[in-house]
């Protein structure tokens, strides 16, 4: 391997409307690994450089609000791989980098602008390698007012992924299985980039 | 980390540098500092691409990324007179996906390796500081174990330093300046390796040759 770092992360995603959540959620304590319940609440801002390139390139920088001392998350994710159309998860080369505090004065310095920012609160679940996120996002109305915030929407995002070592494609079977197993809960399916555009 | 000093030691009037190495290293052995393993401290340079300049309307940046094996699993990014981030070494592989915004000045590269000795609370490390094959001078750098305050130190370090620099003693580094009762951290030693390798890719190139 050229580059011996570069993983592959397989996001599948749905929601379920706030009254719904309980179930779920206890669904997912029998489905998933024994662990004490896990929940977050994380502040994330997403950079932008721009450049003569048609797209800018972004960074996510990622910090934990209920975790003192937590290092800050900066989170790199490429384009969606294009390959084998039968895969039942969507692939993207990703790089996870811990940083120290002074993250965004250091992107900043760097030329990166940020573009947007919101809260995350929700709940952490793991089954193996895969992990299962259930949170909602929060405006924030004030930049850089994080407890000033207003709720999105009226549901909560559900998300399946694994970050894994690239070319592990027998991953993406397993989370289908799981997948298979939270329905009619929740439906998850991966988001055909083309969609979005 | 305990506070640090980073310093140059000039080549020894007639010897080279690998002679002027050992002088000073003869000289902490006989001190009773005790051989502790090797160090490396690395930087390399990288500046804004010329195509993210326009959009921005702004000089271009140098900013060095660094290692020190101190922190194996540690990579230090900073900008003269501005931010120094500490990150994993990840951070290496994202300079590789930023190669179309910054790019890597490779002839620049500058590092220093040499000996760790440990003196009682203080580390010194004596390194050989080389710009490709050509060792451009001599690094000395020294920490005061159990402290993390440098206004509370330094005058012990100071008297440390005289005792086998002589004539050759720094003055306090510029970091110390600003902030004189925060606590010390790697990232300030980072700081004065790069103001220390800077300072020496300025120098004229050291006429006797490089180490053989």
């Amino acid at each position: 391997m050229k580059d011996g770092t570069q993983w592959y992360f397989f996001p599948s995603s749905g929601s379920v409307l706030d009254h719904s959540l309980e179930s779920l959620i206890h669904r997912l304590r029998g489905l998933c690994d024994n662990m004490e319940p896990e929940t977050f609440l994380d502040h994330e801002m997403v950079f932008l450089l721009k450049g003569q390139q048609a797209s800018p390139f972004v960074l996510r920088a990622r910090r934990s609000m209920d975790r003192a001392g937590a290092p800050w998350h900066l989170r790199y994710l490429g384009q969606p791989e294009m390959g084998d159309k039968n895969r039942h998860a969507l692939v993207r080369n990703c790089v996870d980098i811990a940083t120290s505090e002074n993250l965004t004065d250091f992107l900043m310095e760097m030329g990166f602008r940020m573009d947007h920012e919101f809260v995350a609160r929700g709940h952490l679940f793991r089954k193996g390698i895969m992990k299962i996120v259930v949170y909602k996002i929060f405006r924030i109305l004030t930049p850089g007012n994080t407890d000033n915030t207003e709720a999105l929407s009226l549901s909560y995002l559900v998300e399946l992924s694994v970050v894994a070592p690239a070319g592990q494609d027998v991953v993406s079977d397993d989370m289908r299985n799981f997948a298979e197993q939270l329905k009619p809960l929740v439906h998850l399916e991966k988001i055909d980039p083309k969609r979005l555009m | 980390m305990g506070v640090t000093c980073v310093s140059q030691m000039p080549v020894a009037e007639g010897k080279s540098v690998q002679q002027t190495v050992e002088l000073l290293t003869r000289k902490l052995e006989m001190l009773g500092a005790e051989k502790q393993g090797t160090f490396c401290v690395d930087c390399e340079t990288y500046h804004t691409a010329a195509s993210t300049l326009g959009s921005q309307g702004q000089a271009g940046k140098l900013m060095y990324v660094m290692h020190n094996s101190e922190y194996p699993l540690s990579c230090f990014a900073l900008f003269e007179n501005g931010p120094c981030l500490a990150a994993d070494t990840n951070f290496d592989v994202l300079m590789v996906k930023l190669k179309g915004f910054f790019q890597s000045a490779k002839a620049s590269k500058i590092e220093t390796r040499g000996t760790r000795y440990q003196y009682c609370d203080f580390l010194v490390k004596v390194g050989t500081v080389t710009m490709g094959p050509s060792a451009r001078g001599i690094s000395v750098e020294v920490e005061y174990g159990p402290c993390v305050v440098a206004s509370d130190c330094w005058s012990l370090l100071l008297e440390f330093l005289q005792s086998f620099l002589g004539s050759h003693t720094p003055g306090a580094p510029a970091v110390f300046g600003n902030r004189h009762d925060a606590v010390y951290s790697p990232a300030d030693t980072m700081v004065q390796y790069m103001e220390l390798f800077n300072k020496i890719r300025k120098q004229q190139q050291v006429p006797v040759a490089g180490i053989r």
